[in-house]
């Protein structure tokens, strides 16, 4: 029997995950506003409000520090370990666009001097140039891109900004490197098995470079019906349990095919259409 | 009072535990008798900045259940410090390429790479931090050893020619040599050829070789690549065909 992509028990899937679990990706699904009532989706706002920590040498700190959940972040944390967190704090952005946020409560500039901060003189931090100059550096033997120079080409190293060619040293050896990870699905080293993560992974890289019509979209769609679990979600490899990550990247990488279920997804955002529109639209930033 | 789990005394604090506020988003099943409560008496500990022997092991506990805590590796740094450590010790934790850079064990490690290597052929790994004790060492490899490089490599691939890792570690290998080209592999490719061993690698490789003659005017090798293009496409590596069919269309 030819399988499909469950929607309807996908769509369950995350909704037992949301009760228990760490991650909220019913996004790409476009069902967030039916599924979970408004009032809900607020209180989560406010959660993800409380994380946040704002410069200042009596900075509020966040809940894990220990502090009282408050989500004005008006209070004073004497925890001199309570530090911001880059994929933390790109993970509340995203999260807080999802839920229909217009970001009004974010400190911005906070944000901004963080990264300026946090920027090595290497070059793996945000000044745009020094980034780039650091994934040329990184770019190893085969054209595939390691974590830093001289480590393995890894399928989640070459997904990091938008200005990825002009980083690379050949673009058409690098789409190579990318295209020869699918195996059925993709891996993310070469002689790996092939890994529910990298047709998103893999796939975002090739979209950015635009050469994803090139995969054979036959065969990641079968390797994915592979990992799709009778429980819904998706699992690492075929036959194990689905668990919350592999399940978002599953539904990402069938995103990226434009399975006609699913909402399409920005590849560099990581978040749909809709959610990256709302982005350039309703956000107060535009306007300062 | 802290539980047996936690070994030392730590009646003097009182543990500080997480708010996670009214309706927390994916609320997680934390391990309530260890993790959760290692990380009260973090917050406690942590409040206080205190640097002891009780901080360290209460980190050493935490780390081991959640490695990705960066804050506590961050506290545990400032403890070592302050508790003037022995840094050595603490080297488990460490990459292994920053410990060969800092302990110049170049030489010991190709050896242990060579075994890596006749244990499993296919470890990508192994073959990256070969090029890596080869490339990033302070002193420049010679062209002689380049050459025995690839050699090293040919022979690898004649073990088993459609592994992928000794195929991009020759390329890479030749791309940084001044005497060695892309030649060797034509002769390399050619023999498995003969052997009638099919190598989608061997293939793809003198696609490569074929269009750059053809870009330099050479008919034959025009046609040939085109001729590779389509066996690959059809055949040898189909679930690529959408990729040797633009490559064809390049040459024609």
């Amino acid at each position: 029997m030819e399988k499909t992509f469950d929607r309807s028990k996908t769509i369950k899937y995350f909704k037992r995950c949301l009760d228990l679990l760490p991650n909220n990706y019913t996004n790409l699904l476009g069902v967030l506003e039916t599924e979970i009532p408004k009032e809900r989706r607020d209180k989560w706002v406010n959660w993800i409000y409380a994380q946040q920590i704002l410069p200042d040498e009596n900075n509020p700190g966040s809940p894990f520090s220990g502090l009282p959940f408050n989500p004005n972040g008006s209070r004073i944390s004497k925890l001199p370990f309570d530090a911001a967190n880059l994929a933390m704090t790109y993970t509340a952005l995203a999260c807080l666009l999802i839920l229909g946020d217009d970001l009004s409560r974010v400190d911005r500039h906070a944000i901004i001097n963080a990264l300026k901060y946090l920027q090595k003189e290497n070059g793996s931090g945000i000044n745009v140039e020094k980034a780039v100059d650091y994934i040329r550096k990184s770019q190893s033997y085969d054209y595939g891109v390691g974590q830093g120079p001289g480590e393995e080409s890894h399928g989640n190293s070459l997904y990091l900004l938008n200005r990825l060619d002009e980083g690379l040293l050949s673009k058409n050896q690098t789409i190579f490197w990318l295209l020869s990870r699918q195996t059925t699905g993709f891996q993310g080293r070469a002689n790996k098995p092939p890994d529910t993560c990298y047709s998103f992974w893999i796939g975002a890289s090739l979209k950015i470079l635009d050469s994803f019509e090139f995969i054979d979209f036959k065969q990641n769609f079968d390797f994915l019906m592979e990992t799709q679990t009778k429980y819904g979600g998706f699992s690492k490899w075929p036959e194990y349990p689905a668990d919350v990550m592999h399940a978002y990247m599953g539904v990402a990488g069938l995103s990226l095919m434009k399975v006609p279920e699913l909402q399409e997804l920005d590849p560099a955002l990581n978040i749909s259409l809709s959610a990256k529109e709302r982005l350039k639209t309703s956000v107060i930033f535009n306007n300062n | 009072m802290a539980s047996y789990y936690l070994e030392a005394n730590w009646d003097d604090l009182v543990p500080i535990p997480q708010d996670d506020g009214p309706e927390p988003l994916t609320p997680i099943s934390y391990d309530k008798e260890c993790y959760s409560e290692a990380m009260s008496y973090f917050r406690a500990v942590a409040l206080k900045d205190e640097r002891s022997e009780r901080a360290l092991s209460l980190t050493e506990k935490i780390i081991k259940h959640n490695p990705a805590h960066y804050t506590i590796w961050h506290y545990r740094q400032q403890i070592l410090f302050s508790l003037e450590k022995d840094l050595y010790n603490e080297l488990d934790f460490i990459t292994d390429q920053w410990i060969i850079k800092t302990y110049n064990l170049w030489d010991k490690e190709l050896a242990f790479i060579d075994k890596l290597l006749d244990d499993d052929v296919r470890n990508n790994s192994a073959w990256n931090q070969r090029y890596f004790v080869i490339f990033f060492n302070p002193n420049e490899p010679t062209e002689e050893l380049l050459a025995q490089e690839v050699q090293y490599g040919i022979n690898k691939i004649l073990l088993a020619p459609n592994n992928i890792s000794p195929w991009n570690y020759v390329k890479g290998i030749i791309a940084k040599s001044k005497e060695q080209d892309i030649s060797v592999l034509e002769g390399l490719c050619k023999e498995l050829e003969k052997q009638n061993i099919i190598s989608y690698h061997a293939l793809g490789c003198l696609v490569d070789i074929y269009e750059s003659r053809a870009k330099r005017g050479s008919i034959e090798d025009k046609n040939l690549g085109i001729k590779t293009c389509e066996l690959l496409a059809e055949k040898r590596d189909n679930i690529r065909q959408k990729y040797w069919e633009y490559r064809k269309q390049v040459l024609t």
